[in-house]
C-alpha cells in the first residue's frame, strides 16, 4: 500500500469540511483545514499538501475566493495541486478558478468514492472534468471543427472534442476510453491538454464568451 | 528581503541614520558614527544626509502616498530615493510650497511691472490676494478625488472650460473690488448689479465644496436605503422558499426519498433565482430541456443533470425534440433509477440530445410492441419530424441519442 495522499480541505462551512473528511477513504489523509482565504494560504504553505480541495467561494482576502488562494500560494503551486469544489455551477466561478490554476472542478454533490478518485487523479497530475465543466469548454471553444490555421492553444483537436463531448454526456474516463478504443491514460492526456488550453488560451471566442459572462 | 529605505520615526534630526541602519542591517550607532565621520571628510556626510533627507520618504509618507506592490520593492537605496521623489512633490507639503512660490512670483511680477513704469495700485493687490486666499482655503476642504470630480463637472479639465472658469473668477474679483472700493452710487446701477451678481457667484463658488459634500452624504443615504430594500426582498424570498423547505425537511426526516426530492427542488429553485437572468429566460431549446428535466426529477425523485452547449431557437421541430427528450428522461428515471445525465448540443443546423442512465439496461429489440413509451414517443416521434433516435444499451446503462436537424437534408451530421 502506498502512502496516502495528503489533502487540505478549504471550505467556510465546518459541516461540509467534516462531511468531506468522513467521505474520503483510506487512500487520502486530511492534514489541514481552513475556512478563509488567509487561513487557507497559511495552512497550505505550512503543510505543503499534495492536493487542496478548494471551495470557490470563500470569505476573507480581497474577495477573490478560491482563485485568490491559488494565486497567493506562490511557489507551492509547483508541488501542490488544486481541485475546485463548489455548489455553484455558474460559468463565472468555474472558469475563474480553472484559469487561476485549479486542476479540476467537481460539484459538492459528488459521492465519497468519486471525490477520493478525483483527489487521486489530480494528485497524479491529471485533470478532473465534471460533465458541466466539459460543457463549458465546449461552449467556450465551440463544437465545430476549427480551421487548422489557428494557434494550437486556441482550438480543440477532433479527438479532444470527442472526449469532451463524451464527458459532457456523463461518461466516466473509463467509459470514454472504451467508447473511443483508446487507453484511460490517453483519455487523461487529452483532458489535461484541454485543461491547459482552457488556462492559457486567449482565443477570440473564449475571450468573447468570457466577456459576455464577465469572466475576464 | 531587506526592509525598504524609509526615514525612521525615532529621529535625532530627520531619521535618516535610523532608516539607513534598518535598511542596511547595521546598528543605529554605527550608522550615526559613519555619518559623522563622513561629515569630517570635507562635509561629504552633511551633503549625503541632506540629500537622503530630501529624497527618502518617511514611513508615514510612504503609507499615505506610495503604495507600491511588495514584489516591486527595490534593494538599491539610490533607486529607492529616485522613485520616491515624484510622489513627494505631489504630497501635501508639495502643494503648500507651490502656493508660496506662486504668491512670491506674483509679488515679484508686480515689482518688475512697477520698475517698467506701470503704476501698480497696491491697494488693489491686497483684496485680490484676500479673495484668492479665501478660494484656496475653501477648495482645500475637498480631498483630491472630490476636487477632481468637481473640476470634471465644471469642465475645467479642457482648455475651453479653464477659460470659462478663469473668466468667472475674474468676474468675482472685479465684483468684490467694486463693492469694497465703495462706488455704491445710484448713478452706477448697472455696475452695481453686475457686482452683486459677481458677489453671488463668488459666494456660490466658495460654498460649492460644502454643497458637494452635502449632496454626497445625501446620495450615500439613498443608496443605503436601496440596499435595505433589496435585503428585505431577499429575506422575504428566503423565508418563502428556503425556510419553508427546511421546515418540511425536518418534518419528513424519516423518509430519505422525500428529503432528497425536497432538497433538489429547493436547490433548483434557488439556483434559478440566483443565477438566471430573468431577461434571458426566453424559452429557447436549452431552457425547455431543463424545464422538462426538472419536471421528471420532481416526479420521480432521481436527480437529472442537464449540461447544455450552444443556443437554438424553439421551432416546431425542436419542440418535438423536447417532447422526445422528456419521454427518454422519463423512461430512464422510471426504469433505471439513479442519476440521469442529459447533454444538449444545440446548433443552428442540427441539435442533439443524449440521455444517459446507469440502470441495468434493456434490449431495444425485445421491448414488447405494446410498450408505447420508447417506440412511439421517442423513435417514431423523432422520425416523423425528420430526426433520428438511437438507443444503445448495455449492462452498465442506457443512452438515448436524439438528433434533430433544422433543415430537411441536414440529417447526415454525425
Amino acid at each position: 500500500m502506498t502512502e496516502p495522499i495528503t489533502v487540505v480541505v478549504v471550505d467556510d462551512h465546518a459541516i461540509f469540511r467534516s462531511g468531506v473528511k468522513a467521505d474520503l477513504d483510506g487512500r487520502v489523509r486530511v492534514v489541514g483545514e481552513a475556512a478563509t482565504v488567509e487561513e487557507a494560504i497559511a495552512v497550505i504553505l505550512e503543510q505543503q499538501p499534495q492536493v487542496v480541495l478548494l471551495d470557490v467561494h470563500l470569505p476573507g482576502g480581497k474577495g477573490g475566493g478560491g482563485a485568490e488562494v491559488i494565486a497567493g500560494c506562490g511557489d507551492v503551486r509547483q508541488t501542490t495541486r488544486f481541485l475546485a469544489l463548489s455548489v455553484s455551477d455558474s460559468a463565472e466561478d468555474v472558469v475563474t478558478v480553472i484559469r487561476a490554476g485549479a486542476r479540476g472542478y467537481v460539484t459538492k454533490t459528488i459521492t465519497g468514492a468519486d471525490i477520493s478518485n478525483a483527489v487521486l487523479r489530480v494528485a497524479s497530475g491529471d485533470a478532473v472534468f465534471s460533465p458541466r465543466l466539459a460543457g463549458f469548454v465546449l461552449d467556450a471553444f465551440g463544437t465545430a471543427a476549427v480551421a487548422a490555421a489557428e494557434s494550437e492553444l486556441d482550438r480543440l483537436s477532433a479527438r479532444e472534442l470527442e472526449v469532451m463531448r463524451l464527458i459532457a454526456r456523463g461518461y466516466s474516463y473509463k467509459e470514454v476510453a472504451k467508447e473511443l478504443f483508446i487507453s484511460i491514460k490517453t483519455v487523461e492526456t487529452h483532458v489535461s491538454a484541454v485543461l491547459r488550453k482552457l488556462q492559457l488560451s486567449s482565443r477570440h471566442e473564449l475571450t468573447r464568451w468570457a466577456a459576455e459572462r464577465r469572466l475576464l | 528581503m531587506r526592509p525598504p529605505l524609509l526615514r525612521s520615526e525615532d529621529a535625532l534630526i530627520a531619521g535618516v541614520c535610523g532608516g539607513l541602519a534598518a535598511h542596511l542591517g547595521v546598528s543605529l550607532r554605527a550608522a550615526r558614527i559613519t555619518m559623522v565621520a563622513l561629515s569630517l571628510v570635507g562635509g561629504a556626510g552633511v551633503v549625503l544626509y541632506g540629500w537622503l533627507w530630501l529624497l527618502v520618504p518617511t514611513t508615514e509618507e510612504r503609507r499615505r502616498g506610495v503604495a507600491t506592490p511588495a514584489g516591486l520593492r527595490l534593494g538599491a537605496p539610490v533607486l529607492e530615493g529616485q522613485r520616491s521623489k515624484p510622489a513627494r512633490s505631489f504630497g501635501a507639503a508639495g502643494s503648500r510650497e507651490v502656493m508660496i512660490g506662486v504668491g512670491l512670483l506674483v509679488v515679484a511680477a508686480a515689482f518688475v511691472a512697477q520698475q517698467l513704469g506701470v503704476t501698480v495700485q497696491w491697494g488693489w493687490l491686497v483684496p485680490v490676494g484676500a479673495v484668492a486666499l479665501g478660494a484656496v482655503l475653501a477648495w482645500s476642504q475637498l480631498d483630491e478625488a472630490r476636487r477632481a470630480r468637481l473640476m470634471d463637472h465644471a469642465g475645467a479639465t479642457r482648455a475651453e472650460g479653464v477659460a470659462r472658469l478663469a473668466a468667472g473668477l475674474v468676474l468675482v474679483m472685479v465684483g468684490l473690488l467694486i463693492l469694497v472700493s465703495g462706488s455704491l452710487s445710484w448713478e452706477f446701477t448697472w455696475p452695481v448689479l453686475l457686482a452683486t451678481a459677481a458677489v453671488l457667484g463668488g459666494v456660490g463658488l466658495v460654498l460649492a465644496p460644502w454643497g458637494l459634500k452635502f449632496w454626497e452624504d445625501l446620495e450615500a443615504e439613498r443608496s443605503a436605503r436601496v440596499r435595505e430594500t433589496q435585503r428585505a426582498e431577499i429575506a422575504a424570498h428566503l423565508h418563502d422558499s428556503v425556510l419553508q423547505t427546511l421546515a418540511l425537511i425536518q418534518n419528513r426526516a424519516a423518509s430519505e426519498q422525500d428529503v432528497i426530492r425536497l432538497a433538489r427542488a429547493q436547490e433548483r429553485e434557488l439556483r434559478r433565482w440566483l443565477y438566471a437572468d430573468t431577461a434571458e429566460r426566453t424559452g429557447n431549446l436549452a431552457d425547455r430541456i431543463k424545464a422538462v428535466a426538472a419536471e421528471v426529477e420532481e416526479e420521480y425523485g432521481h436527480p437529472v443533470d442537464v449540461v447544455s452547449v450552444g443556443e437554438a431557437p424553439l421551432t416546431p421541430r425542436q419542440d418535438a425534440l423536447v417532447q422526445a427528450t422528456r419521454e427518454a428522461i422519463l423512461n430512464a428515471a422510471k426504469h433505471a433509477g439513479g442519476a440521469v445525465s442529459v447533454y444538449l448540443e444545440a446548433g443552428t443546423a442540427v441539435s442533439q440530445v443524449f440521455v444517459r442512465d446507469r440502470g441495468a439496461g434493456f434490449d431495444p429489440e425485445a421491448v414488447p410492441p405494446d410498450r408505447l413509451g420508447i417506440r412511439e414517443s421517442v423513435i417514431n416521434r423523432m422520425q416523423r419530424h425528420g430526426g433520428t433516435a438511437r438507443i444503445r444499451s448495455s449492462e452498465t446503462g442506457t443512452e438515448v441519442q436524439l438528433t434533430m436537424p433544422e433543415e430537411e437534408a441536414g440529417a447526415s451530421h454525425d
